[in-house]
C-alpha cells in the first residue's frame, strides 16, 4: 500500500497525461461512433431487414479480437492514435447502434399513430417523440460503450497512442505490482466517472448539460488543436521500446541532439511498443529514430540467414548493411554493451570458485542447482544449446521471471539466466559469466533511422554518434537500477550519466 | 348544410384481400355518427380512411366537400381531432404539453395555449393547478383519455375521430366520459365521427348511427329508428346482445327506444310525474316508480317522453340478461 502511495505521487504527473491522453481517445472515440451509429440506427429503423444486417454486422465487428483488430489497421493506417481511436470505433457501435434502434423500434404502436394523426412532421416526431422515448435506452447504450471504450483503450499503449495502458504495460515489463495497479485503478475510476457524468446529462436540465458538453469539447478540441500546431514546428520524434532501458537511451538522445542543435526540438515517445511496432512507425515516417539491437535487426527485422557464432563488429556490419540494401535506413555505431541472454551467479558464490567464464562452470558441475525461464530452458540458442556448445550437463529447474532473482538471492538456486543488463543482476549482487565461445547472438543497441534522414541531418548523426562505444554493461545495469527500483526519473539518470562521461556539458 | 364527410364508393383492399366493398355515407356537419359493428366489421378502417391513416383502394372521401387527398396532409390531420383506443399519450410530456401538440405546430401563441389548457382542463374536472405538469403515468386511465380527448379538441377542429376511446376503460369512467363527449360535442359543435363495438354507447351518443358487418353498412338511422325498426336480423341480434350485463346497469332511455313513450302527457297531478334524465339507469327510475306514477324522461332539460310502470314491465319481461 505505502509503495503504492509512493509511486503515484512519483508519477502524478506522467499519471495526468496518461489520464488526459486516454480521455481524449476514448472520447474521441465514442462521439464518432455516436455519430455513426445514431443516425444509422434512426435511419434502419423504417428498413427492418437492412436493420437485421447492420446488427448483425456490428456484432461480428465486436467479435474480433482487440489486439488483431489493432493489428489489422497496422498495415492500412499505421500506428498511433489514430488506428487506436477506429478500433475503439468499432467495439462502441454495436452496444449505441443496438440501443438506439431497439429504444425507437420498440416504441407502442400506437403512440407512433398517434403522432402520425396529428400531422407530425418525420423530423418532429423524431426530435419531440421517438427520441425522447428512446432517450434512456440510448443513454444506457452509450454507458455500455464508455465503459468498453475506456477499457479496451488500455491496450492503445500498444500501438503507441498512449494512455492509461503505458502503466499497465510498464508495470507487467518491469514487474511493478504498483504501476500496474494505478494503471488499472485510475482505467476503472474513469469508467465509472464517465458513466455517472453520462447518466448526469440524461438528467442534467437541457442548457446545463449543453453548457458541460460543450466545455469537454472545447477543452478536448484545444488541446488537440495545440498539438496539431505544436508538431508544426520543426521537430524530430524519437521512440523507445517498453522498458526503462529504451527510455534512459532516446533521453541520451534527446540531450545530445537538443545541445548541439538550438533550432531542433526532440519529441520523445517512450514505451512505444514492440520491435515491429517501432519499425514499421519508423517505415512510415510516424517516428524519426529508435535504439534498435543489433541481434534484433538480424533475427527479425531484415531478410536472409546469418552464420552462427557472429562477432559483435560482424554482426553489426552485416545488420548495417542489410537495412541499407533493404529498408534504406542506417544503423549508426552502436554502444558498448551487449544486451543478450547470459548465465549469472552470484558474486560470492563467483568469488568461490573461482569462475569467470561458462566454460568454468563445467568444473563444478555437481554443484550446480539452476533455476531458468522456460522459455531459456526450451530455446535453441538458450540452454539447449548451450549445453552442446559448452559440454555442459546440467537440468534446471523451470521458474517464473521474477522469482529466479528471489530464488537466487535466498540461496535457493545458485545459477540462473538473465539479460546482461537486467536491473536485478545489480539489485541482487549478481556477476555475469562471460561467454567465451560466443555462443550468445551479440545484441548492440545502436540509433536506428532512415537513410534520407541521416542525409538530411547530418548534425544528429555527429550528435548520436558520440554514444558509439559508451556504456558498458554494468553502465546500464546502474541505470536500470537506478529508473527500476530507485524509482529516478530516466531523464535525470541519462542526463547524469552524460554529464559524467563529459559528454554532456553539466547544470542544466 | 353541406355534408362534413362523405365517402363516395369507397373500397379497401388489404393485401389483395378486399375488406371494405364500397362505401358510400355522409356524415353532415355538426353531427355526432357513431359506427358500430363488431371486430373486423371494417369500421376502425373506414375511420382512419378519412384521415388518410390508411390510404384508399378506389373512391375518395370529400372533407368538407374537397377530396382528402387534394389537402396538405398535415392541413388535414391539424384540422381533424383523433382519439384512440390505447389512449397513446406522450409519455415524455406532460398533460400540458400532450394538449399543446397541434397548437403549437399550428403555431398559436404560447399564452393563447396556455389559457386554452387551463380553460379545457377546468371544463372536464381537472384541476389545472394540479393536472398541468403531471406525467401521463401519474394519472389514471379515465383522466388519460379525458387529456386524450383534450388532445384532440384544443386546436378546435372542424372532426374529431374517436377510435374505440372507452373500450378499455371501467364501466364508471365509460360513462362519466360518454357523458363528457356529449357536454363537449353539444358545447363546441365539432363533427365527431365515434368508432364503437358497444351498441349501448351507440345509442347513448349517436345522432345517427351506421352498423357494419364485412366492410358493408347495413343501416344508417336514428337510435329510435334502429331500436324500433332494425332492418335486419343482425342488426337485431347486435342490439340484443348488447344489452347491459345487470338490467339495472340499463339506462332509462333504452326503454322509451324499445317500448316507445306514452303518446300524450298523462293526465294527472304534476306530483306524480317524476322527472328523469335519460341517461339515468333503471335503478333511479325503479326508485321513482315507488313514490310516482309515471315518469317524464328529459335530455338537455326538453321532455322526450313518457313512461308509466307498464311500459317498465314490459320492458323488463322482454330483456333476458346474458
Amino acid at each position: 500500500m505505502q509503495t503504492l502511495i509512493q509511486t503515484f505521487m512519483e508519477r502524478r504527473g506522467d499519471l495526468l497525461t496518461a489520464l488526459w491522453q486516454h480521455l481524449g481517445i476514448s472520447l474521441a472515440a465514442l462521439v464518432i461512433a455516436m455519430v455513426i451509429a445514431i443516425p444509422l440506427a434512426i435511419w434502419a429503423v423504417r428498413r427492418p431487414k437492412m436493420a437485421e444486417f447492420l446488427l448483425q454486422v456490428t456484432s461480428v465487428l465486436q467479435t474480433i479480437p482487440s489486439l488483431a483488430l489493432l493489428g489489422l489497421l497496422i498495415p492500412l493506417v499505421g500506428i498511433g492514435t489514430v488506428p487506436a481511436v477506429i478500433a475503439l470505433v468499432i467495439y462502441a457501435l454495436l452496444p449505441i447502434f443496438q440501443n438506439t434502434y431497439l429504444g425507437i423500434d420498440e416504441i407502442d404502436d400506437s403512440i407512433e399513430e398517434a403522432a402520425n394523426a396529428f400531422g407530425m412532421s418525420r423530423m418532429r416526431k423524431l426530435f419531440k417523440v421517438e427520441l425522447p422515448i428512446a432517450m434512456p435506452q440510448i443513454i444506457a447504450g452509450i454507458r455500455t460503450a464508455v465503459v468498453l471504450i475506456i477499457g479496451t483503450a488500455t491496450l492503445a499503449a500498444l500501438i503507441g497512442a498512449g494512455g492509461l495502458g503505458t502503466f499497465i504495460m510498464l508495470g507487467i515489463d518491469r514487474n511493478n505490482t504498483a504501476l500496474l495497479l494505478i494503471g488499472a485503478i485510475s482505467s476503472a475510476l474513469l469508467a465509472i466517472a464517465l458513466s455517472a457524468l453520462i447518466r448526469w446529462f440524461q438528467t442534467a436540465k437541457p442548457k446545463r448539460a449543453l453548457t458541460v458538453f460543450a466545455l469537454i469539447v472545447v477543452l478536448l478540441g484545444g488541446g488537440g488543436a495545440y498539438s496539431v500546431f505544436a508538431n508544426r514546428t520543426e521537430t524530430i520524434t524519437i521512440a523507445g521500446k517498453l522498458g526503462s532501458e529504451p527510455e534512459i537511451l532516446i533521453n541520451m538522445y534527446k540531450d545530445l541532439i537538443e545541445a548541439n542543435n538550438d533550432h531542433v526540438k526532440v519529441a520523445l515517445k517512450p514505451n512505444f511498443g514492440k520491435t515491429t511496432f517501432l519499425f514499421s512507425a519508423l517505415q512510415h515516417d510516424q517516428i524519426d529514430i529508435y535504439p534498435e539491437f543489433t541481434g534484433s535487426v538480424l533475427e527479425t527485422l531484415v531478410k536472409g540467414s546469418h552464420p552462427k557464432g557472429l562477432t559483435a563488429e560482424k554482426t553489426y556490419q552485416l545488420a548495417k548493411t542489410r537495412l541499407a540494401t533493404q529498408d534504406q535506413m542506417r544503423l549508426l555505431q552502436p554502444m558498448a554493451y551487449n544486451n543478450t541472454y547470459a548465465l549469472a551467479v552470484t558474486k560470492k558464490f563467483k568469488k568461490a570458485h573461482n569462475l569467470k567464464t561458462i566454460s568454468d562452470l563445467t568444473q563444478i558441475e555437481s554443484l550446480l542447482n539452476p533455476g531458468m525461464t522456460l522459455e531459456f530452458i526450451d530455446r535453441d540458442d538458450g540452454l539447449k544449446g548451450l549445453k552442446q556448445a559448452y559440454g555442459l550437463n546440467v537440468t534446471a529447474k523451470s521458474m517464473e521471471p521474477a522469482l529466479r532473482y528471489t530464488a537466487i538471492n535466498k540461496g535457493r538456486i545458485n545459477l540462473v539466466d538473465a539479460y546482461s543488463t537486467d536491473s536485478e543482476l545489480r539489485q541482487y549482487h549478481l556477476a555475469i559469466l562471460k561467454d567465451d565461445k560466443h555462443f550468445f547472438p551479440t545484441y548492440q543497441g545502436a540509433p536506428l533511422m532512415k537513410t534520407s534522414f541521416a542525409n538530411k541531418h547530418p548534425q544528429v548523426v555527429k550528435a548520436l554518434s558520440k554514444l558509439a562505444g559508451k556504456i558498458s554493461e554494468t553502465d546500464m545495469q546502474e541505470m536500470n537500477y537506478e529508473v527500476n527500483v530507485q524509482n529516478k526519473s530516466a531523464a535525470t539518470v541519462a542526463h547524469h550519466y552524460l554529464v559524467q562521461h563529459g559528454l554532456l556539458e553539466g547544470g542544466r | 348544410m353541406t355534408s362534413a364527410i362523405e365517402f363516395r364508393h369507397v373500397k379497401k383492399d388489404f393485401n389483395g384481400h378486399n375488406v371494405i366493398p364500397d362505401l358510400n355515407l355522409t356524415v353532415s356537419q355538426g353531427e355526432l355518427f357513431v359506427l358500430v359493428g363488431t371486430s373486423g366489421s371494417g369500421k376502425t378502417t373506414s375511420l382512419k380512411m378519412i384521415n388518410r391513416l390508411e390510404p384508399l383502394t378506389a373512391g375518395e372521401i370529400l372533407v368538407n366537400g374537397t377530396d382528402a387527398t387534394t389537402v396538405p396532409i398535415r392541413e388535414l390531420r391539424w384540422d381533424m381531432g383523433y382519439v384512440l383506443q390505447q389512449i397513446a399519450l406522450f409519455p415524455t410530456m406532460t398533460v400540458a404539453q400532450n394538449i399543446a401538440v397541434i397548437p403549437e405546430m399550428k403555431g398559436t401563441p404560447k399564452k393563447e395555449i396556455s389559457a386554452t389548457i387551463d380553460e379545457l382542463l377546468t371544463e372536464v374536472g381537472l384541476d389545472p393547478a394540479e393536472y398541468r405538469d403531471r406525467m401521463p403515468d401519474e394519472l389514471s386511465g379515465g383522466e388519460q383519455q379525458r387529456i386524450g380527448i383534450l388532445r384532440a379538441i384544443a386546436s378546435q377542429p372542424a372532426t374529431v375521430l374517436m377510435d374505440e376511446p372507452f373500450s378499455a376503460l371501467d364501466p364508471i369512467s365509460r360513462q362519466q366520459l360518454q357523458d363528457l363527449v356529449l357536454k363537449l360535442h353539444q358545447r363546441f359543435g365539432n363533427t365527431i365521427v365515434f368508432v364503437t363495438h358497444d351498441m349501448n354507447e351507440a345509442l347513448k351518443l349517436g345522432d345517427r348511427i351506421g352498423v357494419m358487418r364485412h366492410g358493408e353498412l347495413l343501416q344508417v338511422d336514428t337510435p329510435s329508428a334502429i331500436a324500433q325498426h332494425p332492418v335486419n336480423d343482425f342488426v337485431r341480434e347486435f342490439f340484443g346482445a348488447s344489452r347491459a350485463k345487470k338490467v339495472y346497469d340499463i339506462y332509462v332511455g333504452r326503454v322509451g327506444l324499445e317500448q316507445g313513450y306514452l303518446k300524450a302527457k298523462p293526465t294527472v297531478a304534476a306530483g306524480q310525474i317524476q322527472a328523469i334524465d335519460v341517461q339515468a339507469t333503471l335503478r333511479t327510475a325503479f326508485e321513482a316508480l315507488t313514490t310516482h306514477d309515471y315518469l317524464a324522461v328529459t335530455e338537455d332539460q326538453q321532455v322526450r317522453g313518457y313512461l308509466d310502470r307498464q311500459t317498465v314491465m314490459g320492458y323488463l319481461s322482454t330483456h333476458e340478461p346474458d
